[in-house]
């Protein structure tokens, strides 16, 4: 039996594909996959990435709180606390960050150039940037605490460190999602109005979480802590809407974040036991330092898990070649 | 002048003489004895040392149709050398570059691994070289290098091809070009590539076979492929994205929501801690 071009166009599964434009919906036939085997390269990030992720957001929030904390009249303290974290944080994260590099003693490769598209260059920039009034404020503190001698403090002023220690700490809080969300994989770029916005605050609400242990141990005032629930409750209830409003968004894309065990995950320790109980917990009326600290570890638990849940989602969705034949725009 | 291949899987016939030819000119390590039951793919997909990988799909026709219309198709996939490359945009050392032949070419000297192109290409081409390929089990006096020298310039980077730019420097042609016994790889200037490429579809249809180029003219928003693909099958088939999206076109929505939330957010901080 010969075949003639009539068969192909009868038979061939492709044809479809070819008499169809760019970018147009398929038909379910002509999307196969290769022996189902995966289409992108799986992201190599490990514990040390997520970690960071985690850590900048607590170091971005810490930036945002030093700048609002009303240091001349309550908030004092918060002020303090929030300027140490940031040095701390600043000074640690570039730790972690060498440690997952392949070859870690090129680290200073980073600095040969600043490369506006590349969010990870921005990143480093940003975070050496960060670091600056997060130093500056530390040592200005640190002068006034008596622990260095009291010019120091004439070198970093508040007018000066406030609003960079805020501009700087958004982006850093910020930059780790558009980072994750500009990348090939599915499940993280279907999110890129959602994933940078729901760092942001998830990072705060881990700043105010941190901030808040620190002060019911060293003897905050009592009513910073009752502005740094509220502020907590307000941006993990944002976190809260904006991973609801991501699942309904992603679809399909965002199975690998939200089904199976990982989702479960996802819902029990960062929208329940992280952003729910901790809430629940501020409502109810009683000022205790136990009270305190549990709410604060379960919020960070929650900040990491997130952190986490998104690494692993990307890892996942890299396995699936048939979201990552039609990518997200 | 850009350089590229143009492989036209119609005269693919499966040899993997390309996949020998990069491995050996350009010292890379085997990809060990994994049998995959997929066909005679048992190479499976690119990585970090493999940079060339030949993909066999084979396809069976509806009862009804003609035998003939049973496919065994063969697919020598490569780096795709983007206009717009993923990979090149994510890189935060510089260590990937344009050469002076328009190719994608990483800098082996000045990466430092950090994985983010790994990721950012919409191909998964790209992939991290892991130190153990390098170490374990694997005999490099045979070519003149100690084991620390293979690792010294080439473990915990990343890799892919490199469109033989040493070759193309001095006037030769890439390894697996020159390897290909039926010229299903064919090397040279896009452009002219580009015209060979499509009276080969123009041929093609007259003797009934249905076929087009990919990443030619697609609108796709990594741009023209330099190494682009004579098909007759869908993409998937191949398992190249339907739709490949260039990830830094994600960034103006990503930055712009991360710098709505904080803008809000510190707005509220200011209201909460306000002076009463």
């Amino acid at each position: 039996m010969s075949t003639t071009p009539a068969d192909f166009a009868k038979y061939d599964p492709g044809a479809s594909y070819r008499g169809a434009s760019n970018g147009d919906i398929l038909p379910a036939h002509a999307a196969p996959t290769y022996y189902d085997r995966p289409l992108l390269k799986k992201p190599h990030w490990e514990w040390e990435v997520i970690l960071y992720l985690f850590m900048g957001g607590v170091m971005g929030g810490s930036g945002i709180l030093a700048a609002v904390a009303d240091e001349g009249g309550d908030d004092a303290e918060l002020a303090r606390s929030a300027r140490y974290l940031s040095f701390v944080l600043a000074s640690t994260c570039p730790l972690v960050l060498v440690k997952h590099l392949g070859r870690p003693e090129r680290f200073l490769h980073m600095l040969r150039i600043v490369k506006f598209k590349s969010v990870m260059s921005m990143g480093v920039w940003g975070l050496i940037a960060f670091s600056l009034p997060a130093t500056a404020g530390a040592a200005g503190q640190a002068a006034e605490d008596g622990l260095l001698p009291g010019w120091i403090a004439l070198l970093a002023p508040r007018a000066v460190v406030k609003p960079l220690l805020a501009l700087l700490g958004a982006f850093i809080a910020g930059y780790t999602g558009v980072l994750i969300s500009a990348t090939a994989i599915p499940a993280w770029a279907i999110g890129k109005r959602f994933i940078p916005a729901f760092s942001v605050c998830s990072g705060l609400a881990s700043a105010c979480a941190a901030n808040a242990a620190v002060l019911s141990v060293t003897g905050g005032n009592p009513r910073t802590l009752v502005k740094l629930e509220r502020l907590e409750l307000v941006a993990s209830l944002a976190e809260l809407g904006l991973l609801l409003g991501f699942e309904r968004h992603a679809g399909e894309y965002g199975k690998p974040m939200y089904a199976g065990p990982r989702g479960d995950k996802l819902r029990t320790w960062t929208m329940g036991f992280g952003i729910a109980l901790p809430a629940m917990l501020n409502l109810v009326p009683i000022h205790a330092k136990w009270k305190t600290l549990l709410a604060s570890a379960l919020t960070l638990t929650g900040g990491y898990v997130l952190r986490e849940t998104l690494i692993e989602a990307g890892k996942a969705s890299s396995e699936d070649p048939k979201a990552a034949a039609r990518q997200p725009e | 002048m850009s350089k590229g291949f143009f492989t036209d899987t119609t005269l693919c016939i499966g040899c993997k003489a390309c996949e020998v030819a990069c491995k050996q000119w350009n010292q890379l390590p085997a990809d060990g004895y994994e049998f995959s039951g997929n066909s005679y793919d048992n190479t499976m997909a690119l990585g970090a040392t493999t940079w060339r990988h030949v993909a066999f799909i084979e396809q069976t026709a509806p009862p009804e149709a003609p035998p003939s219309l049973n496919k065994w198709l063969m697919m020598s996939d490569v780096c795709k050398h983007c206009t717009h490359a993923g990979c090149m945009e994510a890189c935060p050392t510089g260590a990937i570059v344009r050469n002076e032949f328009d190719d994608v070419y990483i800098q082996p000297d000045v990466c430092n691994g950090c994985g983010y192109c790994v990721p950012s290409c919409p191909f998964g081409v790209v992939d991290l070289i892991s130190h153990a390929d390098y170490t374990e089990g694997r005999h490099f006096e045979s070519d003149g290098r100690t084991h620390d020298d293979a690792t010294q310039t080439t473990g915990g980077i990343a890799g892919k091809c490199t469109l033989c730019y040493d070759r193309q420097k001095v006037g030769f042609i890439p390894a697996c070009a020159k390897a290909c016994p039926t010229e299903s790889i064919q090397f040279g200037d896009v452009a002219e590539l580009h015209e060979r490429a499509k009276k080969r579809v123009e041929t093609l249809a007259e003797r009934g076979v249905d076929s087009y180029l990919y990443g030619v003219d697609s609108g796709a928003s990594t741009g023209n492929l330099n190494a682009f693909f004579l098909l007759t099958e869908a993409p998937g088939a191949y398992n190249l994205p339907e739709r490949p999206v260039l990830p830094s076109t994600h960034q103006r929505a990503g930055y712009t929501s991360a710098a709505l939330a904080a803008a809000a957010l510190t707005a509220i901080g200011f209201a909460i801690f306000r002076r009463a």
